[in-house]
Formats: C-alpha cells, structure tokens, sequence
C-alpha cells in the first residue's frame, strides 16, 4: 500500500460534513425514546407468533362457548328448566339424535376467515449465531369464526386481532 | 446479551461515527434528509436488537441494508429523477467540507468510482474500518475488500495525474 500514501493522506484530509445539530438532537431523543420502553423486536423466536396465535384462537373459542352458554340461559329462561347436561350440549355427532329443545340449542361451525389487512416489512435481522440475516415480516390479521343454529336461525360470530411475525432466511447477495 | 453502553457513551458515538455514517449512508440516498433518516433507523434497530456499542461493522452492514431496501422501494422514483437530472443540471449537497478547488476535484473523482469500491474507500478512509470488518459488512473476504480499495486507490491516482 506504499505506492497510495500520497492519494490516502489527500483522501484524509477531506473531511465528511459535520452531523447537523438538529440530526444529532434527534438521534439523541430517539435513543432516549428506545431506552425508556422495553422492546422485544428481533428477539423473538420465529415460532413465537405463532404459539401467540394458537393462544389467539383458544381465546376466541373459549370466548365463543362462553357466549353460545350465556345465550342458551336467556333463549331457556321461561321454559321449564332442563337437565344441565342437556343444556351444555355442544354440536358434535353423539348430539345429533338428541331431543328437540336440546337440538334447537346446537350452534353448528358456519365459517372461518382470516384476513391480512396490513403486512410490514421489518427489514433484516441478524440473529447471533446465524451466519445468514433473516427478514422480519409481520402481517396483522383479523379472524373471524362463525356458528349458526340451524334450527332458530341464530348466528353466533367471534372476531379477534392478530399479530404474526414470520422470520424468512435471506439468500443470494 | 448485555448493552452496556450508557446515554452518554452514545452520544459521543453519535459524534464520532456519525459524520461517517452519513457519508456512508448517501451513496443510497437522494439527500442528506434521506441518508440522516437511514442512519436513524440504523440506530434504532441496534438499539431494539440490544447490540454491542462497539460491533460497528454490524452498524454498518445495518445502515446498507436499509439503504439499500430504500434504493430498491424508491427505485422507480429514482429512475425518473435520474432521467429527469440527465436532462437538467444536477443540485447536490456537500458531503464535505471542501478547503480547496482540489478537495472538490478529489470528491468528484469519487463519486465516479464504481458503487463497490466507493463503499469499501468510504469504510476505509472516513470511518477506519479494518479490512476484515469491512468484508463482514460487505459479505465478501477481506483480501477481496482490500482489492478493491487498492482499485480505488488507484483510479483516484489516474485521475488526479496531472494530464
């Protein structure tokens, strides 16, 4: 590298513009805004979202018996009490030759939609240990999960939010 | 991993690699607006990922990476203002303090090189990254990084040969 002392020392002294006071003063705000709230972005684990969505959808179907339970108590209120059993019944082939109120309380599975209304590209991540940078990808979604009681015609319908977040290797460059 | 680092110790980061930074982060920007909002972004993404203060070839290869996602998002706008600039004189920003009629001569000599060796010289000279740090950043070996900066070295020699 003899030969390109002279053409270095030139480049040395050019010296690249100074940050402006104004660049600097928001680097600083942004570092103490980063320090003041815990983040978790990159550190996840790529199955993580998904364990998140499962618990998502347990979520929604508890939250869907729950409501189908407390529409069967008021649907029942007048009438003569029936057995607790009976009542509880859910929609599964054994309950299908059971009696007429019991089959009139049945909410049957109708649908289920799952829209990605918003995708984010996080941009690369470099996970320690991974020779290969990943892309974070993060898709909101809503699902929607639907019942129907195909004897009174009423419909029961769960919506929730979620957040996946899918970590794609990087090749080629 | 642990991020030691302390407010002030970025700070006098900031004002030590910071100038650098953005010189690096404008060969994928339209602006020095463009290229301050790269490095932020940069930081930012170092700081959730809980880096090292000192990993600054990671720094670095972060600050590419989102230079050049944003060249690739924008590239059509770009290709429209490059026509558009073909046509027209050109307004550029200094990215250097200029002392000289040479210093300006020198700095356009490298805005001519090619992108991958103007990167390498960029890490080299203003931001003093050894050579194997500059091949992490870039993804190739160190003799490869050292190649072409004395390809560089070189151009910029030719070219300021008086004719």
């Amino acid at each position: 590298m003899n030969d390109f002392r002279d053409i270095e020392s030139e480049l040395q002294k050019l010296r690249p513009a100074p940050l402006r006071p104004e660049f600097a003063a928001r680097l600083e705000q942004a570092h103490q805004r980063e320090s003041a709230v815990p983040t978790s972005a990159g550190v996840l684990p790529a199955t993580r979202s998904r364990r998140m969505n499962w618990l998502s959808l347990g979520l929604g179907v508890s939250l869907a018996g729950a409501a189908g339970f407390l529409l069967l108590m008021r649907v029942d209120e007048p009438a003569k009490p029936l057995p607790e059993p009976a009542r509880l019944a859910l929609a599964t082939p054994g309950n299908a030759i059971q009696s007429s109120p019991v089959r009139e309380a049945q909410f049957l599975p109708a649908g289920m939609t799952q829209v990605v209304y918003r995708t984010h590209n996080e941009g690369l991540r470099f996970p320690e240990g991974n020779a290969r940078p990943v892309r974070m990808m993060r898709y909101e979604t809503r699902e929607t999960m639907r019942w129907q009681n195909p004897a009174t015609g009423a419909s029961l319908r769960v919506s929730y939010p979620s957040d996946e977040t899918v970590f794609i290797p990087v090749t080629g460059h | 991993m642990e991020n030691a680092a302390t407010h002030e110790d970025w700070k006098v980061c900031f004002s030590e690699i910071g100038p650098g930074l953005v010189l690096f982060a404008r060969q994928w920007a339209r602006s020095r607006a463009d290229a301050e909002d790269i490095v932020q972004d940069a930081f930012v993404r170092f700081w959730r990922k809980q880096h090292p203060i000192g990993n600054r070839a990671l720094l670095f290869a972060t600050v590419r990476s989102i230079g050049i996602d944003l060249l690739r998002r924008n590239s059509r706008r770009a290709r429209r203002e490059v026509e558009a600039s073909l046509d027209g004189e050109t307004t550029s920003e200094p990215v250097f303090q200029f002392e000289d009629e040479g210093q300006r001569t020198l700095a356009r000599a490298i805005d001519e090189l090619p992108a991958e060796q103007r990167e390498v010289v960029v890490m080299k000279i203003w931001n003093e990254l050894t050579f194997q740090e500059i091949g992490s950043v870039l993804g190739i070996s160190h003799n490869t990084a050292a190649s072409r900066y004395r390809y560089a070295l070189t151009s910029l020699k030719r070219h300021l040969q008086p004719q």
